[in-house]
């Protein structure tokens, strides 16, 4: 070979490995977060609204962060087996949007201590796990003052899925809501037993109409199955999550909407900074993570001014939902006058307040 | 209490279309001795095909039609396997199945969550105005009153019509079947493509009509209670029907039970429409006799022409 060929032929080779340590060092300063949801993201609904987060990390860091997402996923060993994926490819930060997923990500957690974790609705943390829940139950409180106004049939009924503690709060808080203005409601539940399933949320729907149910609280249904039934048959409904307006344009009474953007930028920039921490966030209508959202025209606006004072005062921190005095189902006082009750009670809250006629499943 | 009632009775009727038109598919392929595990897959597929065709032209005719061509097109893909590559059923059919499922999520993936119109309800004049029987039963889209002509018709073309001895013979015994000349390889085939096409057009009946959205994972187990409808119904057209509808109507009933109040624990409810209709189709289904003169001999048996 000659000088000349051997000079060109070393020059490419260094160029190519300055190229690929370049490369690589680009690589290994980007943050892959790996997202998990439960259900399709579609255009609505829980998984939507993880979605958007994440969205809003992209846009807000760009080339510093890779997302990668895994929908559909269900609670179970599929999602350990996802989630052991993402940490085996690289993934230095991982959100699972589901609260079933909490005993396998924290197992995750404790054998990778390189990645950080956060996960919706859960209660546990460790050093790199945290989790994030919303104060859906304010924005529950004051749908029931609308929902209080609103009924004529003072019945108000409520898909849900599973008796979680938290759905058992906004259930509550709901109820409490339509009592402050109207005192004679009364609240049926149907449990669905299942997180996804649009028939079944809409046959429930259909069941309690013909119940006489005249508001319809469609709570964390990721699809407008049941807006769109309540639309179709007269009655209002809200709905959560997601505005879906769209779904029931004249029936729509309000979404209380979730907006994870500011949270997920910070755990991010935490994570990228290395000052991550495993905390319990617990987001509500004074940070802005939860909204009430497109309420009907329908109401007055005296109706309209009371329900925002309310949201004013909340997001002001000087009123709580679930202040007493409050009696359970069962007659017994849980608040007494002027009370209100802690975060942990209400993390693990299991009684129904007076007023919500089915009974808690056992 | 009589809105729930009208609820009930209205709602079974709508809800066990799916339900009925699948199993009569799966009945006519169980008689002549396939046995499809793949209905969910199928149906899964014509939900998505046939919402999707909606959601574009408007047309729920284009709709049905859509889900059941293809959905007969995945079917077809099972009678390949299991008739003419000599696979096991069992295998073919759940591989398929599982396919199906997939493949819905693929065709329905930019839909993932919409809504269309539903199918526009029949309207018949002074019938629909009787108290809770009009509402009950003359308010329906054409679909469920056409589920239950397509039983009829099934029932009668197995039982009293040459095609129907024909399939039934082929099931019982594959070999005689050829011995007198008949094609069996074509008949299953056309049996299999038969109740794929039925579950298609159930299944699109589901996304189009019944809960006009697609989701996927909607069908949500509907084919599994299919197979074991036909299974537990024994094969008997009458017995498979009702039993589609008591689970229709059971379905239904836990939920109303649930907003009534009664101190019910929700889960059992929500069990109730499977253990109850088994436990009646076991019952009814006692007697021997009848067993052995209705289930096909060679269910799930693959078919060699020359051994």
């Amino acid at each position: 070979m000659t000088l000349l060929t051997k000079t060109i032929k070393n020059l490419a080779a260094a160029t190519l490995a300055t190229a690929m340590i370049a490369g690589a060092a680009q690589a290994a300063e980007k943050l892959k977060i790996g997202f998990i949801y439960p259900s399709p993201v579609g255009d609505v609904g829980w998984a939507y609204q993880l979605d958007e987060g994440r969205k809003k990390i992209e846009a807000m860091f760009g080339d510093q962060v890779e997302t990668v997402v895994v929908e559909n996923v269900p609670e179970g060993p599929d999602a350990a087996r996802i989630m052991n994926q993402m940490a085996s490819t690289g993934a230095g930060m991982i959100m699972i949007g589901s609260f079933g997923y909490m005993n396998d990500g924290l197992k995750l957690a404790g054998q990778k201590p390189d990645i950080n974790f956060i996960h919706a609705s859960g209660y546990k943390t460790a050093p790199n796990f945290g989790n994030f829940q919303t104060r859906n139950y304010e924005s529950a409180y004051v749908a029931g003052m609308a929902a209080g106004y609103a009924t004529e049939s003072n019945t108000l009924g409520v898909v849900a899925a599973y008796a979680i503690p938290e759905v058992v709060g906004i259930i509550n808080t709901f109820t409490l809501g339509a009592q402050r203005t109207n005192p004679d409601i009364t609240v049926k539940v149907v449990w669905l037993n299942s997180w996804f399933n649009p028939s079944k949320a809409q046959e429930s729907a259909k069941s309690l109409i013909a119940q006489s149910a005249d508001v319809i609280f469609s709570l964390y249904q990721d699809t407008p199955s049941v807006v769109s039934v309540s639309e179709e048959e007269g009655v209002y409904v809200i709905n959560t999550s997601s505005d879906m307006k769209k779904y029931a344009p004249t029936k729509l009474l309000a979404s209380m909407t979730i907006d994870w953007g500011p949270h997920f930028i910070e755990q991010v920039k935490a994570a990228l900074d290395g000052s991550f921490e495993g905390t319990a966030y617990w987001g509500g209508m004074a940070d802005g993570a939860v909204s009430l959202s497109s309420l009907s025209d329908d109401l007055t606006a005296d109706q309209k001014a009371d329900i925002q004072s309310v949201v004013d005062e909340i997001a002001a921190g000087s009123f709580h939902p679930l202040t007493g005095p409050v009696v359970a189902q069962d007659g017994s006082e849980k608040l007494p006058e002027g009370e209100t009750i802690e975060d942990g009670a209400l993390l693990g809250i299991d009684w129904l307040v007076a007023g919500v006629e089915t009974k808690l499943p056992n | 209490m009589t809105a729930t009632i009208i609820f009930i009775l209205a709602g079974t009727l709508a809800a066990t279309v799916p339900l009925l038109m699948a199993a009569m598919g799966e009945l006519v392929a169980e008689k002549s001795g396939m046995l499809n595990l793949g209905i969910e897959g199928m149906m899964a597929v014509g939900a998505a095909a046939g919402f999707v065709t909606v959601a574009v032209t408007g047309s729920h005719a284009l709709g049905l039609l859509a889900g059941g061509l293809t959905a007969l097109l995945l079917s077809a893909v099972f009678a390949v396997l299991s008739i003419f590559f000599l696979a096991n059923q069992v295998a073919a059919g759940l591989a398929i199945g599982i396919l199906g499922l997939g493949v819905s999520a693929g065709i329905g993936k930019n839909y993932e969550g919409t809504t269309v119109t539903p199918m526009p309800k029949l309207s018949f004049g002074v019938l629909g105005e009787i108290p809770v029987i009009g509402p009950a039963f003359f308010s329906h889209d054409i679909m469920v009153y056409a589920a239950i002509m397509l039983a009829f018709a099934v029932w009668f073309t197995l039982q009293r019509t040459k095609l129907g001895l024909i399939i039934r013979a082929v099931g019982e015994s594959p070999h005689s079947a050829h011995s007198l000349g008949y094609p069996v390889a074509w008949i299953r085939t056309a049996c299999v493509l038969f109740g794929g096409a039925m579950a298609g057009i159930g299944g699109s009946y589901l996304s189009t009509a019944y809960t006009p959205l697609w989701a996927d994972g909607m069908v949500a187990g509907r084919g599994w209670i299919v197979v074991a409808l036909v299974v537990f119904g024994t094969w008997i057209v009458p017995r498979v029907t009702m039993g589609a509808y008591l689970f229709g109507a059971i379905s239904l009933l836990e939920l109303s039970i649930q907003g009534l109040g009664l101190n019910v624990p929700s889960q059992l409810l929500s069990a109730s429409p499977y253990f109850v209709t088994i436990i009646v189709l076991v019952v009814i289904s006692r007697n021997p006799t009848l067993i052995q003169l209705n289930s096909p001999m060679s269910l799930g048996q693959t078919y060699r022409p020359n051994g």
